[in-house]
């Protein structure tokens, strides 16, 4: 039974004159300003590249030799009478026994020995000061490692010192007014000599990834940072996102939506845009305070990290469980799932890529922060390298901030380049993330 | 003439399956389903037809508690299953869904393997005592959903990965895994293209005999060929029940008349 009939279509008289000089003038007006905007938008992608080419750049630029280090290489004589012997010492009492040896004097020996001309106290010191203070470390594990030199003349390489490092990066002009400069004519004379018997290297410094901070900036290392950095994130992770999840959860799937709710998603959502240095104040308030734990420990910065980074995990897991088609609750519903089985057999797994996506920009975000870590004390100058959440430790950002703030040149280098080691771990971080979205990514 | 449609059915000697009496279901202000008496047997395809937004979605998620879940959906009434109503404290939802089974407008497989898709309902319930037991069901659950040969060598391909109406058999094969006395279909194929459609159809057929099916359904065509009994609602309100050839032929109310020639909905 069909009465179905056509849409009639009137036809009206008044019809648009699409050729008329308004209509081709409007169209004209269109185009013009689609241009524009392109021409906008280009410039100002364009634009955001270049500064961030020029900040990247500039970084590696100065950063890159604070990744090299200047050394000397002198002849020293390892003298018998001085350095004990090794042939009826166990390992770690020959150990013990060379580093009561004043091996300043054997340093002191062999420039002195290789400048003759040199005399006097004052003229002396300047001489050893060619060597960075970490020399006679240095020369000490020499000896340890090869009992077999001493009694003989050997030439080392031991690290120069700051700032004859930074003259031979070129970063110290060296043409200024000798009353301006740290280093006198005779002391650049002293280099110069050295250098034109190929005795001054630049080599790659492996020290700078693997110790910790010290005062001078040629024997300092970003691994205590790094290792802070670490354990603090460890600590982070561990609480933060079990914690976050299971409250994503709970709120999208099983609190009822009422007022209460309401305002917890709310405060939840402004946590996440309180200064970073209030989550600081709470941590020093309570974990320190009323806890009493102990300070400047990863422990402690890793749960101040964690009250920062919840509000971020608990918002991006619950829009990634939001993101989860109903149908696919509905599905196990109706086949009998209980709410919870509901919840962690189906929809927790499909919202777990983003749920990781969003820890780790978290992760990365708590990674990068430095200011709640100062009210808490990780801002102390510490050289060991932390082994437990509860050493005294620093973190990366924070060891930037202590190094930007120091006085010698050769820091400005350093500086850099724990700014390349910070980007290094936050790219890869970031990469993570990128890679998990598009691997597990699904489309229903 | 609802009386008349009772009579009728009290004459008849076998017990509904279900039975719906005064029936009410509100959303906060919203009253959606306006007291619906209605039964339910068990060897019947009943099909609820009717305009948009008459009620006959929501009366049909009421049947397996599907409502619980929507926050100010309240339903008043009885709903008996068995002669016990569902809606009764002492019933256990997650019970009730595994005997009132459901498939959805949109085909919903899980993003898992074929496999997992029809296993997932026995395994949360624990109807299957081993694997073979288990292999069992699934084989059998998807040879009764007519899928079995066309996917018996890539169980363990994704379920999703299936056509449009694959996915659909393969939704109505987990819902008869676990072993349903009632199947809720709601608008099964309005996703599906015509070819999907009539597969579906035979299917709807042929468990039409096993299972109290009820298909909610916007195609009369679809409502006079798979079902015995039609249901025709408007505006929340049960218009007129009773045998399908009945209410296609020889409709008593002019509002069936009407819809089922398509002069409005």
């Amino acid at each position: 039974m069909t009465d179905y009939q056509p849409f009639e279509h009137e036809q009206d008289d008044t019809g648009v004159d699409w050729n008329s000089p308004e209509m081709q003038a409007r169209l004209h007006r269109r185009n013009i300003g689609d241009r524009f905007f392109r021409f906008v938008g280009f410039f100002a992608v364009t634009a955001s590249a270049f500064f961030l080419v020029f900040l990247l750049g500039n970084i590696a630029q100065k950063g890159a030799s604070g990744f090299l280090q200047t050394s000397i290489e002198i002849d020293v004589a390892f003298d018998a009478d001085i350095l004990p012997d090794p042939t009826n010492l166990e390992k770690d009492a020959f150990a013990a026994a060379v580093a009561q040896v004043n091996m300043q004097y054997l340093i002191r020996q062999a420039l002195t020995n290789r400048f003759p001309e040199v005399t006097g106290r004052r003229d002396t010191t300047r001489l050893t000061r060619l060597l960075s203070s970490g020399a006679r470390a240095q020369l000490r594990d020499i000896v340890i490692k090869n009992p077999e030199l001493i009694g003989t003349t050997h030439r080392v390489s031991l690290l120069a010192s700051d700032e004859i490092d930074q003259v031979v990066k070129g970063n110290t002009d060296v043409s200024v007014d000798e009353a301006n400069r740290k280093l006198t004519d005779m002391e650049l004379g002293w280099l110069q000599s050295l250098e034109s018997e190929g005795r001054v290297t630049k080599d790659l410094h492996t020290r700078f990834l693997t110790s910790g901070d010290s005062r001078e900036p040629e024997l300092v290392g970003v691994w205590g940072a790094v290792a802070g950095s670490g354990l603090t994130l460890l600590v982070t992770l561990l609480t933060a996102f079990p914690i976050g999840v299971f409250a994503a959860i709970y709120l999208e799937e099983f609190a009822p939506k009422n007022r209460f709710t309401d305002i917890v998603e709310i405060n939840i959502n402004n946590l996440a845009a309180v200064p970073s240095i209030v989550f600081g104040l709470l941590g020093l308030a309570v974990f320190l305070g009323l806890m009493g734990m102990a300070r400047s420990a990863p422990l402690v910065g890793g749960l101040t990290l964690a009250l920062l980074t919840l509000p971020t995990i608990i918002i991006s897991a619950r829009s990634a469980i939001a993101a989860v088609p109903p149908s696919i609750r509905d599905a196990a519903r109706g086949l009998g799932a209980s709410p919870m089985q509901v919840a962690f057999h189906h929809v927790v797994p499909l919202a777990m890529p983003g749920i990781m996506t969003g820890t780790i920009i978290g992760m990365a975000r708590a990674l990068g922060e430095s200011a709640p870590l100062l009210m808490i004390g990780m801002v102390a100058f510490i050289v060991d390298v932390p082994a437990s959440i509860n050493d005294p430790a620093t973190v990366l950002p924070v060891q930037i901030f202590i190094w930007a703030d120091s006085p010698e040149r050769a820091f400005i280098e350093k500086t850099s380049a724990a700014i390349m080691v910070l980007l290094f771990f936050l790219i890869t971080m970031n990469g993570l993330a990128i890679w998990l979205r598009q691997k597990f990514e699904r489309n229903w | 003439m609802l009386d008349m449609a009772e009579e009728k059915d009290l004459q008849s000697t076998v017990k509904p399956k279900v039975t719906l009496r005064d029936v009410h279901v509100h959303y906060g202000d919203v009253h959606a389903v306006n007291g619906i008496d209605l039964d339910l047997y068990s060897d019947k395809v009943t099909a609820l037809i009717g305009p948009s937004g008459c009620g006959k979605s929501t009366l049909l998620r009421c049947l397996n508690r599907m409502n619980d879940t929507i926050p100010d959906c309240r339903v008043d009434g009885e709903i008996l299953l068995d002669g016990k109503n569902i809606y009764d404290a002492k019933i256990d939802v997650v019970q009730l869904r595994a005997r009132v089974g459901m498939v959805f407008q949109k085909p919903n497989p899980f993003p898992k393997s074929i496999y997992d898709n029809v296993a997932y309902g026995p395994r949360i319930h624990g109807i299957a005592a081993d694997r073979t037991s288990l292999d069992e069901i699934v084989e059998s659950s998807l040879e009764k959903a007519g899928l079995w040969q066309e996917v018996k060598d890539r169980l363990d391909d994704s379920g999703i990965a299936l056509s449009g109406g694959q996915q659909q058999r393969l939704c109505i094969a987990r819902a008869i895994a676990v072993s349903p006395e009632v199947i809720l279909m709601d608008e099964p194929c309005s996703a599906l293209d015509p070819i999907a459609t009539a597969k579906v159809e035979a299917l709807i057929d042929e468990l039409s005999g096993r299972y109290a099916i009820v298909i909610v359904t916007h195609s009369m065509q679809q409502a006079a060929r798979v079902s015995q009994k039609t249901v025709f609602f408007h505006l929340g309100e049960m218009i007129e029940q009773g045998d399908t050839t009945q209410i296609f032929t020889a409709p008593r109310e002019e509002r069936t008349r009407d819809y089922i020639t398509g002069r409005f909905g």
